[in-house]
């Protein structure tokens, strides 16, 4: 429990954590290890994968460093945190404490610690009196509630966490694409999505680098039909999900699938049974070969006979990539509506394209208790850094040449230089408040020791 | 676009660049002089550098109607108009004037930068038209701002606290040099006498020592603030910009929920910010003790700011991700 609450323990685990996610940012996550052989000296590889780098926020050793902070905050908190009382008010030796000053003002000692007393109170100070000895003591304290800032900050971190957690239990997400015209099903909530119609819109913009096709919406017209089995017409666009039952849909791609036609003689012959998306491919049925579409090609630069800038299907074409077995033979750019010759016979015509768009959904019932523990977090670490809790000792006694001498000590739980100017002002103040002497003196005294 | 607006965003820009070079080498001056006519000249500088950045931003969201932090130009000029404004308010508010060379060189060097980002005007991407990028990015950009001027301080501290502790243990060369360096630019002798640097407190000494006995580079350190002073000046700096970080990963994770579907996605973007949050917040740790106070608190703020640097300037150019967006 004490390595645990120890802040450097804590703080060891903190430069772990972030060694393992500079390690995630740096390292491509969640690819197939031959991209790894590909992108790293094999020995690099070899140890990207059986260490789990290419999946370390999943990894045991990240959700175990994550576990281990918790522990720790938590140590701390019922350790540190919460025993941490109010010190007592007990009487100091004004001289000692690093801020100290000392003010010269008139009148008696009575009244002057009943001027004082005011003179804080009507500040916001919390002003107690205590008698110690026959000598009487004045304390006054400012942002006590805020030592809590440091427990209400772990509080915080462990909403997050506990909402993360609901997620992982209970919740759920995929994808899918849909072609115009076409129906998907979520499956998890049986929610169906039909694709009417899909629009976008990119504008040529001249820069100074030239003509840029800049993308400036993605619009999906849809039906969702929900768990109450009517169907509602949806506009689901860019940073505009649709609900549907709490599972929210939202707008992430698009693409132009292929209708291909194959022949051989001149006569049709089975080929793929869809429009395929972009990735996908089909056998040629009778041989060992295969022809996968690769991307779409919106303008065809005639003069080059290569792609162009102008993504907009203005002349358009496919990249196709042909494979005998695993074996890639070679690619080629094609124009929609023109057949090429694949050999022996057989001909090939990417007839048409089709848009579809594609979509992410997402059920998260732990988002609630991750923003309340965010915002959470954020306000203990405005408590910790915003309020500094302080305490002020005053001792006021009678001075021997006549009027009183009022003795000031200050102290913060974050140390004395933090609190040096504002001391300065308080004495300050004091001294414009009060009918003073001239002697008045405010003493600070290096505190950081060792550096 | 109107040319005459185009000439206003373009003049805004050149104020901008020449009051950050100027006030920089002014401000360098002040810092190695303490001459107070030079601050008087170099603060009014670094508020002009900042006011015609924010007078450039606003202009080209007033001319083209699209929010001009859609692009990294944008950004890194909000980033040098905020670096700097953080730096005016604290040297007002915490005598933080002696930091101003570093920081408007730094802003200078950000805003050069900027320029060569700078493609003109253009709308933003479906996944930027959103009324978060209001919020979003403007906090972000404002705690890497406030961090780029806890690091001066920071390093300002390791320099200051190397040479004490070379004064502590009686190195030569090391007076000597500094001295050297003060004779050539012709420094006062009496730098104690000088007004200004209102903390005059030397932790050390034997610096204390040595600038009573005359040695000129002990008396220009004296003048600085106290590596206590130094110390608390980058916590407070540091307080500013670790609640606006959080801030930013808060409100860009509620972005990404409306945008992505998932308030974390691992995006390197997102990861890396977590990574400067995590430094940072070991530094708040740390600065709880006492004897880890100073030299090493200061090294986690340096090293929190090469995070910061590679969260926004390495992931944007060289990783892929949800937020490589056109530059």
């Amino acid at each position: 429990m004490r390595l645990f609450a120890h802040v450097p323990f804590g703080v060891s685990l903190l430069a772990i954590w972030g060694l393992l996610t500079l390690i995630g940012v740096i390292v491509e996550q969640g690819k197939d290890p031959s991209f790894y052989a590909g992108a790293y000296a094999p020995p690099i590889a070899r140890l990207i994968v059986r260490l789990d780098l290419d999946n370390i926020y999943h990894s045991a050793a990240y959700l175990g460093v994550i576990g281990l902070i918790l522990c720790s905050m938590a140590a701390a908190t019922f350790t540190k945190v919460i025993p941490r009382r109010i010190p007592r008010l007990n009487p100091v030796k004004i001289d000692a404490i690093p801020l100290h000053a000392t003010v010269h003002v008139s009148g008696d000692a009575e009244s002057a610690r009943e001027r004082i007393a005011a003179f804080f109170a009507a500040r916001g100070w919390q002003v107690r009196k205590r008698e110690f000895g026959g000598t009487e003591w004045t304390f006054a304290d400012k942002n006590n509630w805020a030592r809590r800032g440091v427990l209400v900050a772990h509080i915080g971190f462990v909403l997050i966490a506990a909402g993360t957690t609901i997620y992982w239990a209970k919740g759920y997400s995929g994808q899918f694409a849909v072609l115009s015209g076409q129906t998907a099903t979520i499956p998890e909530n049986g929610t169906t999505v039909e694709l009417k119609r899909f629009a976008y819109r990119i504008d040529p913009v001249q820069t100074k680098a030239g003509t840029v096709y800049q993308p400036i919406d993605y619009v999906s017209d849809a039906t969702i039909t929900g768990r109450d089995g009517v169907a509602h017409n949806a506009i689901i666009r860019v940073n505009q999900p649709y609900d549907a039952d709490g599972t929210l849909i939202y707008q992430a791609t698009y693409g132009f699938a292929i209708d291909f036609r194959l022949t051989k003689d001149g006569r049709p012959v089975p080929g793929p049974d869809h429009p395929l998306k972009e990735g996908e491919g089909f056998a040629i049925d009778g041989t060992s070969r295969a022809i996968q579409y690769q991307r779409f090609v919106g303008t065809i630069d005639r003069s080059t006979g290569q792609p162009g800038a102008d993504p907009r299907p203005n002349d358009p074409g496919i990249v196709i990539q042909a494979f005998d077995g695993d074996r890639p033979v070679g690619g080629a750019l094609i124009p929609l509506g023109q057949p090429v010759d694949l050999g022996a016979g057989y001909k090939l015509d990417a007839a048409r394209y089709v848009l579809y768009s594609g979509f992410q959904y997402r059920y998260d019932p732990g988002i609630p208790v991750v923003g309340i523990g965010a915002f959470v977090l954020l306000a203990g670490l405005c408590i910790s850094f915003y309020f500094l809790p302080a305490r002020l000792f005053v001792l006021v006694r009678d001075a021997a040449g006549g009027g009183a001498e009022v003795g000031l000590a200050a102290t913060t739980v974050r140390g004395y230089d933090v609190f040096e100017e504002r001391f300065a002002e308080i004495v300050e103040a004091v001294r414009r408040t009060e009918p003073v002497a001239p002697e008045t003196e405010i003493t600070t005294t290096p505190v950081l020791g060792g550096v | 676009m109107d040319p005459t607006r185009q000439l206003l965003d373009q003049a805004l820009l050149e104020i901008g660049i020449a009051a950050y070079v100027t006030g920089a080498l002014v401000l360098f001056a002040y810092f190695l002089t303490r001459r107070p006519v030079l601050r008087s000249i170099g603060m009014p500088l670094a508020i002009l550098g900042a006011a015609s950045q924010f007078a450039e931003l606003g202009a080209r969201w007033w001319m083209t109607g699209v929010w001009p932090l859609t692009n990294l130009y944008g950004s890194l000029s909000l980033f040098s108009a905020c670096a700097v404004t953080i730096f005016v308010v604290f040297a007002y508010r915490y005598e933080m004037d002696f930091i101003g060379g570093p920081v408007l060189a730094l802003a200078a060097i950000a805003l050069g930068y900027a320029t060569t980002w700078n493609e003109g005007y253009m709308p933003a991407v479906p996944a930027l038209q959103s009324y978060w990028i209001k919020i979003h990015v403007p906090i972000v950009i404002t705690a890497y701002a406030s961090f780029m001027v806890a690091f001066c301080l920071s390093l300002l501290y390791l320099v200051k606290a190397a040479v004490e502790n070379r004064y502590r243990t009686g190195s030569a060369s090391v007076r000597g040099v500094a001295a050297g360096a003060g004779a050539a630019i012709d420094v006062p002798l009496n730098y104690a006498a000088l007004p200004g640097f209102g903390a005059v407190r030397t932790d050390t000494p034997a610096l204390a020592s040595a600038a009573a006995a005359g040695d000129g580079a002990a008396q220009w350190l004296s003048g600085l603030p106290s590596l206590a002073k130094l110390d608390i000046m980058q916590y407070r700096v540091i307080a500013v910009g670790l609640p606006l970080l959080s801030l930013g990963i808060i409100t860009g994770a509620m972005w990404a929920k409306e945008a992505w579907g998932a308030y974390w996605q691992w995006d390197p973007k997102e990861t890396a910010a977590l990574l400067s949050w995590i430094v940072y917040a070991a530094y708040m740790h740390l600065h709880t003790r006492p004897e880890w106070r100073g030299t090493r608190t200061s090294i986690v703020s340096v090293i929190g700011f090469a995070s910061i640097v590679f969260c926004y300037l390495g992931v944007n150019i060289w990783i892929s991700g949800l937020h490589s967006y056109k530059m």
